[in-house]
């Protein structure tokens, strides 16, 4: 097995430094080094963006928490087509913006937009915590599964280095381009090996116990039912929720979460890296709610299935591991085993890669560009680039190595944490009232509370202070989706005494544009009613508090009033059932509204950012009105 | 700028072909290993039916980008599939009993993508320009022609 497997993941990481030589081979200019020249193809978006978020959705936790808690945690699934409608909602916007104001980054944007330091400075503290936290967890975990899968004769430290060396050689020659044809690639590998694995073992291993209802899950756990809408519960490591944790709140929360990946530093600059096109529209409509929705729906619970079959014992206790699972791949063929295993390294490489190279281009366009040494020429920049993914691969294999529980405890704020962007991206995209004092605040509210319903806010404040009545998550309520409450309050309240604010002017040039050049496809006021109304009645079953009535809607129909047995569980065809309108949804709002076909930006640019003021808005009201009374006379 | 544009197009096909063909290639290995060792010819037949699916991506890919394979990719899948029909051919003769009971997925697999391949030169190219395509001598001699001729 450990021979194969080397050879395996040998031949493709060879196969991602072939990829990368050929690219820097090409590609002279030092500026593509650091974001690809602006122009990567759709398909690379569509294929790496649906890597990135089933990746960003965490493959390796996905199977654990599915085998522990059954079908009311592959709801969770369906968040990805929240996250697909958040895309479409915003990245065309984001782009449009870039391109007519020539800023290249989310931070540089909102930073020129807002007119504020401050939130650079905050998105780059919140790339650094992609960067090397989040990028830390990721990669310890993939040491884990190779050492797993080789029974212990590869070591998950040495794993963990030579990996991060390899990919380290394929960022450092490749740069951004590289990266995103490599993870394109590795993300179509990965549904490729989520349909082999999910295949042979219902084929081989009898893993469709789950369809005809012989799941069992964790201890207390309903496996086909969704325990609730909430509960009062006063969160993890306090008070155990009854019958899982997962009701229809916590997985509308956590499908928040997904959102917060969608508008991270790291995949914003992947949208604004994209050529004109239909890119987007591929990757949120097929790619994303289509296979890959369908692809956690319909396959992982089998595989998680086979997780708890192998091990029924773990499982009752509570426990369950990917150690079983390969004894039974292996005992069946090793080429099985070695597709397992490097479905989950791919599943964790993803997100190594991309974060760790996004946040190399971003800190140096970011921080060292504009703040530590702006007369760098191309050349120069791409060498601080090279030097920064060195820098930022050494702490990430570092922390993976030595500190993973610090980087599980850190990772796990990431994508909550991005997500309280959400009122200042949606302020630059469509709303445009939102002002700076308004996000910042929000901001402030938002991050204060997703600490304190995090286990590191928790652990810190309880360690220093007094002990906190609630643990993570209290009432079943995501950490994501506790700050984004807060946040927008705040958000919403500011915004109403800062209403006629000064700097609301410099917003309203970019707003004003949209609406001049870029005005959506002339819809009636009717139908645009029609598809937020029903946008929002889909969200409300599919994953909001109507998701409830999947538990039986099915099985007990309410006006037949009597049990019908059928092929699946009823609440695995209410998510099905679900997916399909979700996705019929996205394509409504990505194609027929228009909303993420990409079209050449019209010639007119705008500086965004304060604008030089004349000397009639500059000067105080009394002093111009004295001087045009003396004026006139 | 337009050869800029020109070297990104290069780029981007290229990691397109990788794309699909990595992926696909990993599943035809795996099912024809595993259906080798079970001596199934549903299996093998699966990994056949890979083989053809990239090569039909490809052929997409060829379409949206409007070129046709390079000389090495011809080169690489030339040599790869007569590679294959040797080894089917030499454990047919020396006796590998699973070869010979799964002559038939086997067989019928080399012969599917052939007539693909063959299906897709004539239809493209026309029959004179696909034997064309694999004239190795004329092309050497062509090539050598323009080399010599004075500038």
């Amino acid at each position: 097995m450990t021979a194969l497997l080397i050879a395996v993941l040998g031949f493709f990481l060879v196969a991602g430094l072939y990829l990368a030589t050929v690219t820097a081979r090409r590609l002279a200019a030092p500026e593509d080094y650091l974001d690809g020249g602006r122009s990567l193809p759709g398909w690379c978006f569509a294929f790496a963006g649906t890597g990135i978020l089933i990746a960003g959705l965490g493959l390796y936790d996905h199977y654990l928490l599915l085998a522990l808690f059954g079908l009311q945690y592959s709801h969770v699934a369906l968040g990805l087509i929240l996250a697909a409608l958040a895309g479409a909602i915003l990245q065309k916007r984001l782009w449009l913006a870039a391109r007519i104001s020539g800023r290249k980054t989310l931070g540089d944007l909102l930073g020129a937009y807002y007119g504020s330091p401050a939130l650079r400075v905050l998105l780059v503290i919140l790339l650094l915590l992609f960067t090397l936290p989040f990028a830390a967890q990721s990669l310890s975990r993939l040491g884990l599964v190779v050492e797993t899968a080789s029974a212990g004769a590869l070591p998950r430290t040495a794993v963990i280095w030579v990996m991060a060396v390899f990919l380290f050689l394929g960022g450092v020659i490749g740069g951004w381009r590289a990266l995103l044809y490599v993870v394109a690639g590795q993300s179509l590998l990965l549904l490729t090996l989520i349909g082999l694995t999910a295949g042979v073992g219902a084929v081989a291993l009898d893993w469709t116990a789950i369809i005809g209802g012989q799941l069992e899950a964790g201890p207390g756990v309903l496996a086909y039912e969704i325990p609730g809408v909430v509960q009062d519960s006063a969160g993890l490591g306090k008070e155990a929720a009854v019958g899982g944790i997962w009701t229809t709140t916590a997985i509308l929360s956590a499908a928040l979460g997904l959102v917060g990946l969608v508008i991270s530093p790291a995949f914003v600059f992947l949208v604004l890296t994209t050529a004109k096109g239909r890119g987007f529209a591929v990757q949120q409509v097929w790619m994303t709610s289509g296979l890959g929705v369908g692809a956690l729906l319909l396959l992982t619970p089998l595989i998680a299935a086979g997780l708890g079959l192998a091990a029924p014992e773990a499982l009752a206790g509570g426990l369950v591991s990917y150690a079983a699972v390969f004894q039974q791949f292996i005992a069946l063929d090793l080429i099985y085993a070695v597709g397992f295993a490097l479905m989950l390294v791919v599943a964790l490489q993803i997100p190594v890669a991309l974060f760790t190279q996004a946040g190399a281009s971003l800190l140096v366009i970011e921080l060292f560009g504009r703040f530590v040494l702006p007369g760098l020429r191309d050349g120069e920049r791409r060498f601080a680039a090279r030097v920064a993914l060195a820098a930022i691969y050494l702490l990430v294999a570092l922390l993976a190595s030595f500190a993973p529980l610090w980087s599980e405890i850190v990772g796990a704020m990431t994508l909550s944490l991005s997500l309280q962007f959400l009122p200042a991206i949606l302020g630059l995209c469509w709303l445009r009232w939102i002002s700076r004092a308004a996000v910042l605040t929000g901001l402030i509210f938002g991050f204060l509370l997703v600490l304190f319903t995090e286990p590191l806010g928790l652990v810190l404040f309880e360690a220093l202070f007094v002990e906190l009545p609630w643990g993570r998550w209290p009432l079943t309520i995501h950490s994501a989706a506790w700050g984004l409450v807060f946040n927008l309050a705040a958000c919403l309240l500011v915004s109403i005494f800062t209403l006629r604010a000064d700097d609301r002017a410099e917003r309203e040039r970019l707003h004003a544009l949209f609406a001049r050049d870029y005005a959506q496809r002339q819809i009636s006021p009717a139908l645009r009613t029609a598809i937020w109304s029903l946008v929002l009645i889909w969200a409300f079953f599919a994953f909001g508090p109507g998701a409830i009535l999947g538990n039986s809607f099915f099985s007990e129909p309410v006006f037949a009033g009597t049990a019908l047995t059928l092929a699946l569980p009823s609440l695995w065809i209410w998510q099905i059932v679900f997916w399909f309108l979700g996705v019929f949804l996205v394509w409504w709002l990505a194609y027929q509204a228009r909303l993420s076909i990409l079209e050449e930006p019209a010639a007119e640019t705008l500086p965004l950012g304060p604008r030089e003021r004349g000397f009639a808005e500059a000067a105080p009201g009394f002093f111009t009105r004295i001087l045009e009374r003396v004026a006139k006379r | 700028m337009r050869e800029q544009d020109e070297v990104y197009r290069w780029l981007d096909r290229h990691a397109l072909v990788l794309a699909f063909w990595l992926p696909l290639g990993f599943l035809a290995l795996a099912l024809f290993l595993n259906g080798y060792r079970l001596t199934s010819d549903w299996l093998v037949g699966g990994a056949f039916a890979a083989l053809l699916a990239a090569f039909v991506s490809h052929i997409i890919v060829n379409a949206v980008y409007q070129t046709f394979f390079s000389s090495r990719e011809l080169a690489l899948g030339l040599v790869l599939y007569l590679a294959g029909l040797l080894l089917f051919l030499f454990a047919l003769l020396f006796g590998a009993d699973k070869t010979q009971a799964l002559f038939g997925s086997i067989g019928i697999g080399f012969l599917v993508l052939a007539v693909a391949v063959i299906f897709y030169l004539v239809t493209h190219l026309g029959v004179r320009r696909a034997f064309e395509a694999f004239d190795v001598i004329s092309d050497f001699r062509r090539r050598r022609d323009e080399r010599d001729q004075p500038s």
